[in-house]
Formats: C-alpha cells, structure tokens, sequence
C-alpha cells in the first residue's frame, strides 16, 4: 500500500500502531527482562546478568524442556493422525455435510476452553463416566486412575488442538485440484500412490500448519498440565507461570520464555526446510 | 493464604501488563498515564473527603477485601453508634499498601490486611497504636494469634481471621491414623495424596516434619528438605491451588492437605472425613485489621474494632467469612469446624525469606513437582 503512495495507510496505520505497542512492545521488553537482576522480593534492577540463561542448565530445568518437546510431539502425532483423515473426508462431503461438521466443530469454541477441560474432569475421574462404561462392559474389573497422569494431559491438548488441524487441512483439501489425482490415475497410479505422490503433497501447506498451530500452543498449554495432570507435568509454560507469580522471579521467566521462542522459531523453520514448503495454510 | 496467591497473580498480571506498556509507550503516551493515574486518585480522595463532612454521625471508612464481612454485622454497627461505614476494597495487600502510602496515613480509617503486609505498614510507620481504653474487649481475642512477627508486642493489630492448611483424610480409605506431616510419607498412601500448590506451604511442611522452622534460611537445611520431598512423589495423587477439595469428595485422592475455606467446605460436604491438626505444628496466615497513622477518624475505628470483638458479632462475620475464628470469647458461638483446639499450641506464619533462600525453595519445588510424574 505504502508502494501506491495514496493515503490509505492512514487507516490501517492505528492496527500498525497497536501491533507495535502490543506485541512487539511486550516482546522486547520480555527479551530485557531477560538479561535483568532479580530483586529479593518483588521488583527487578536493571543491572546486565546472564545469569537468567545459565541457570537453566540445572537438570531440573533442562529436563522440563525435553518433557515439553516430547509432549508437544506426542499431541502433534495424535492430532495429525485424527485430524488428517478428518478434514480430508470432511471435505469431500457434501455442502450439507461440511455445514453441520463445521457447525459441530465451532460450537466448543462458544465455551471457555477451561471449563471445557474441567468437563473431561468429570469424563475421566475414577467415578466418572469413561469408568462406569468400562466397568459395565466388563473390560475392567477396578476403576482406572487415569485423571492426573501424563495420558489424561495428553487426551487433554489434542482435545484442545484437533480444531486447529482439522480445520487448517480441511481448507487445504478443499481447494484443490481433483483433476490432477484423476490424472495421476489415469497415468496409472494406484490410490495410495496417488494420494502420496499428489493429494499429500498438495495439502502439505496444509498439514504444516496445523502441525505448527499444534506443536507451538501445546508447549505453553499450562492451564492443561495443571488441570487434568494435576501439575505433575511440568512443561516449560507452566515453569514461566510459576516463576512470574509464586516465585516471582521475572527475569528468569522472560530468560525461560525467550529461549522457549528460540526453540520453537527453529522448530517451525526445519518443519519447513524438510518438507520444502514456502507458504503455509492460513499463514504468512 | 488462598487470597494471597489469587491477588500476587493478579498483581503480576497488572504490574506486568503496566510495565510491557511503559517500556513501548511513546513518551507522550506515558505523560498522558501518569496525569491519568494522579487524577483518579484525586478523584477518590475527593468522594472522601466530602463524605466525611456530610454525615453527621461520622464515618468510617473501612478499606479490605470484597466481601468480609456480613451487612447486618456493618449495619448492626450504624445502628448502634450513628456512624456510617464507607466500605472500600482492594484486590491485592500490595495494592492497599501503595494507597496507603500515597495518601501518607490518612484517607482510611481501618484496613484489614494479610500479616506480611501488615509488618511493612508498620516499618513504614503507617500504623497508629490501637487506643486500648476504647477497644475493651481486646481481651476477647485468642492468644494464639497474637505476639506474631508483624506486631510483637500487640500494639497495632486485632486479628480478624486466620488461615490454616490442614489435612483431611478419608478414614475409609487410608489404614491408619494419620496425626502429622510425617505420616504423608507413608509408603501405603501411594498415589493417594493430593497437595495444595503453594511451593513455601508445600517446603514449610517439610521442614516441619524435620523438626526446622518453615522460615529457615539455611540453604543446606532447604536442600534437605528438598530430598525428602522427593520421597514424598510416590504418594502425590495431584498438586493444586484450585478445588483441591473436589479430589477428596470425589474418590480420586484418599487424603489431601487443604486451605482452610477448602477444608470447611470439604467437611460440609461430607463430615466422614476427618481433620488433621498435625501434630509437628500448624503453618497458618493471619488477616488483621489496623487504623492508619493519619486516619481521619481513628476514634470510629477503635469503636469498630470493639464491636467487631464482641463475641456474637464475631461468631457472625466467622460463619459468613469461613475462616478460622481469632476472636476466643466467640469459639461458643461460631461453626465448630472453625475453632482450632485447645491441644494446638504451636503455629508458624511464613514470612518473606531471603533470595538465596527463596530461590533453594522455588528448586526444590520445580523438582519436586518434575519427580511426581
């Protein structure tokens, strides 16, 4: 816009302003923090340290960022094996069909995600519902403990992402060119090769997005490990939130959150060099 | 206890969000915040002040939390002396404190406040003495929660409320008596117990158990205690701030160490359970009121004080507050599940520790929690 050197900027010029107070902003006071002094109590001085970065060399927190890596894996995996198929087939419904599957799709968004995560509480709890049904069928003889473990937690994050995915690969299958998998067959290739070779590869835009809409959120999804983990997972979003409040020690949550960020930048970029994708679904 | 973690979150919410905008703003923009900021205070001020005049009888202007205390306990007080309560609240103790510091002493007559928080005020000498000729029923309070670090000698404060975390165990499900900290290590609890999610608490305990003071600042003894909490892992059924009581009345935990509205609440819901008032002695948090140094009206606030001590009244802001009973003239009248016994003598308030310390705690708390799962 600014190329056509008209004054229409000016209107957008209040969003580039917002963005630059409240996203940037935030995120170079955060990288700041993270080199500043912490106080004894509340507060910090502003005095050069680094001492914010190597302290996370203690196992104990070199430990916490593995386990959040191998559960953001974990759910990614998951939600990409139910996702896929789900937005792939989603979209080759009919109009009807794809209305009402998305229609079902938002409608848990009407509701706070917290609450929805205290329902799967009530699913999962050792007189909850997954239990009776178990018990009645005769698969188990003793109620599961399955509430506050690592796969309750897990059940939980790709409960919350799945969303994202379907709804990322849904609209990259949607608009693509059948024509080309009729031709892949009639050249012939069989179906799967077809899938792979065409269909995969076209939707891969796609599938990156919704893995990288997955993967990202999953690491800093605090409010899950707390709620269906019972807070024995710690996850890196949870150590930050620990430090900015019980311990409050901000620097070394901002040292936490800044190499957090590294990591997952360098974790969206090999996403995108392995698979050699340029522009993602809905993204950039 | 529970009040003060909810408000250090809010807080940190608040001053981060503040600070993010402070750095970022233009200069201008940040001009304009500060005039902002100056006039509301003038503003409140303001409302304040002319209130003051208007009311023939007086006024007392109350500042604490939403929410302490019943309206016929604030309207039984006009009644009696003609002296109208202007309730103010804040969110946080560390925003009452920077209020009461603005305004120098004055504007508030009474603030009812956490114990740490209250020690500031007082080295900060923003607190008057409480004029004891006035206050006649100060003999009425429990000598357990008086003589404490915030006002040793019983000078500035009458407290209003205290905060205990207990354990409350299901006496079905757990073998054996439990009778102090100790016994949730025991191995038969295996994935049983359920923890409240304050990392001082959760430490102090320990220390406790060790025979240490939950406040030490003796960074090898921190350590310590650190191992033994990790033996105490095996046995932790979930750690929580939240509805830790729900765990407990729903099977999913057989015994759990509570704050005191979850412990109230816990033993409504099912008074099979039982309390525990560990026998290595109790770590509890007290609310106190006191009368700034600059109240305009500090006669009202001894008045008040005094009224709130007499037993019936108390009895009725206990029952509606949920936390334990300080006053002991009313231990007769209020709900007996908030009236700690007579056998319990000893309690320890945590109190702010140094940085080393402070940070061996947040370690020990951080794998701690990584060694649960």
């Amino acid at each position: 816009m600014m190329k056509r050197r008209n004054k229409w900027w000016l209107c957008v010029a209040p969003l580039y302003i917002f963005t630059l107070i409240f996203v940037l902003g935030p995120l170079i006071y955060m990288v700041a923090l993270s080199f500043a002094t912490n106080n004894d109590g509340i507060g910090v001085t502003w005095q050069f340290t680094l001492e914010n970065f190597t302290k996370m060399a203690d196992p104990v927190y070199v430990r916490c960022f593995v386990q959040s890596f191998q559960m953001a894996f974990m759910t990614t995996i998951f939600v990409v094996l139910i996702g896929y198929p789900f937005g792939y087939f989603m979209a080759k419904l009919s109009a009807r069909g794809k209305k009402l599957l998305m229609f079902l799709i938002m409608i848990p968004f009407w509701t706070s995600s917290l609450i929805r995560m205290y329902g799967w509480i009530i699913i999962l709890q050792v007189k909850g519902l997954f239990n009776k049904i178990l018990l009645a069928v005769g698969i188990i003889d003793e109620p599961l403990k399955i509430l506050y473990s690592y796969p309750a937690v897990v059940i939980g994050m790709v409960y919350a992402l799945l969303p994202f995915m379907i709804l990322a690969v849904y609209s990259s299958v949607e608009k693509m060119d059948w024509s080309l998998v009729e031709a892949a067959r009639d050249l012939g290739a069989s179906a799967p090769k077809a899938f792979l070779t065409v269909t995969l590869k076209l939707t891969l835009p796609g599938l990156l997005s919704g893995v990288i809409l997955t993967f990202v959120p999953s690491m800093g999804l605090f409010f899950i490990a707390d709620i269906l983990g019972g807070n024995k997972i710690v996850l890196v979003g949870s150590l930050i939130q620990d430090q900015l409040t019980r311990g409050s020690n901000w620097p070394f949550a901002a040292a936490l959150a800044v190499v957090l960020m590294i990591l997952t930048t360098l974790m969206i970029y090999l996403y995108r060099s392995i698979t050699h994708t340029k522009d993602l679904e809905g993204m950039f | 206890m529970k009040r003060r973690i909810m408000s250090s979150l809010c807080a940190a919410a608040l001053v981060f969000s503040m600070a993010a905008c402070g750095s970022s703003n233009a200069p201008a923009a940040d001009g304009a915040d500060t005039n902002q900021a100056a006039s509301e205070n003038t503003a409140a001020n303001d409302t304040a002040a002319s209130d003051d005049a208007a009311k023939e009888g007086g006024e007392l202007i109350l500042y604490t939390w939403e929410g302490m205390f019943p309206q016929e306990v604030l309207d039984g007080f006009t009644e009696k002396t003609g002296i109208e309560i202007v309730y103010s609240n804040f969110d946080t103790d560390e925003t009452m404190l920077e209020k009461l510091s603005q305004a120098e002493g004055g504007t508030y007559d009474l603030v009812i406040a956490d114990d740490y928080i209250i020690e500031q005020a007082v080295q900060a000498g923003l607190v008057q003495e409480i004029d004891k000729d006035t206050v006649t029923n100060f003999g009425n309070i429990n000598p357990l929660y008086q003589g404490q670090f915030y006002d040793p000698e019983d000078k500035y404060t009458v407290p209003y409320g205290a905060g205990i975390p207990l354990i409350v165990y299901d006496p079905e499900q757990v073998g054996f008596e439990i009778t102090g900290y100790e016994d949730l290590w025991n191995p038969e609890l295996e994935d049983k117990v359920a923890l409240t999610a304050n990392y001082r608490v959760i430490n102090g305990i320990t220390l406790l158990s060790m025979g240490q003071s939950m406040n030490t600042e003796d960074v090898a003894v921190i350590e310590e205690a650190g191992k033994k909490l990790l033996d105490l892992a095996p046995n932790v059924r979930m750690i929580q701030d939240d509805n830790t009581q729900n765990a407990l009345l729903n099977g999913e935990a057989a015994v759990a160490f509570l704050y005191t509205s979850q412990v109230t609440q816990v033993m409504a819901e099912n008074p099979d359970l039982k309390v525990v008032y560990p026998k290595e002695g109790l770590g509890f948090g007290i609310m106190a009121g006191f009368i700034p140094s600059q109240a305009p009206n500090a006669k009202a606030a001894n008045e008040f004080l005094n009224y709130l001590l007499e037993p019936e009244v108390s009895a009725q802001c206990f029952d509606f507050l949920g936390y334990y009973c300080t006053t002991k003239a009313a231990d007769d009248l209020v709900n007996p599940d908030l009236v700690v016994p007579d056998s319990v003598t000893k309690g320890e308030i945590i109190q702010n520790v140094s940085q080393e310390a402070d940070e061996a705690f947040n370690k020990n708390w951080t794998e701690f929690k990584d060694a649960c799962d």
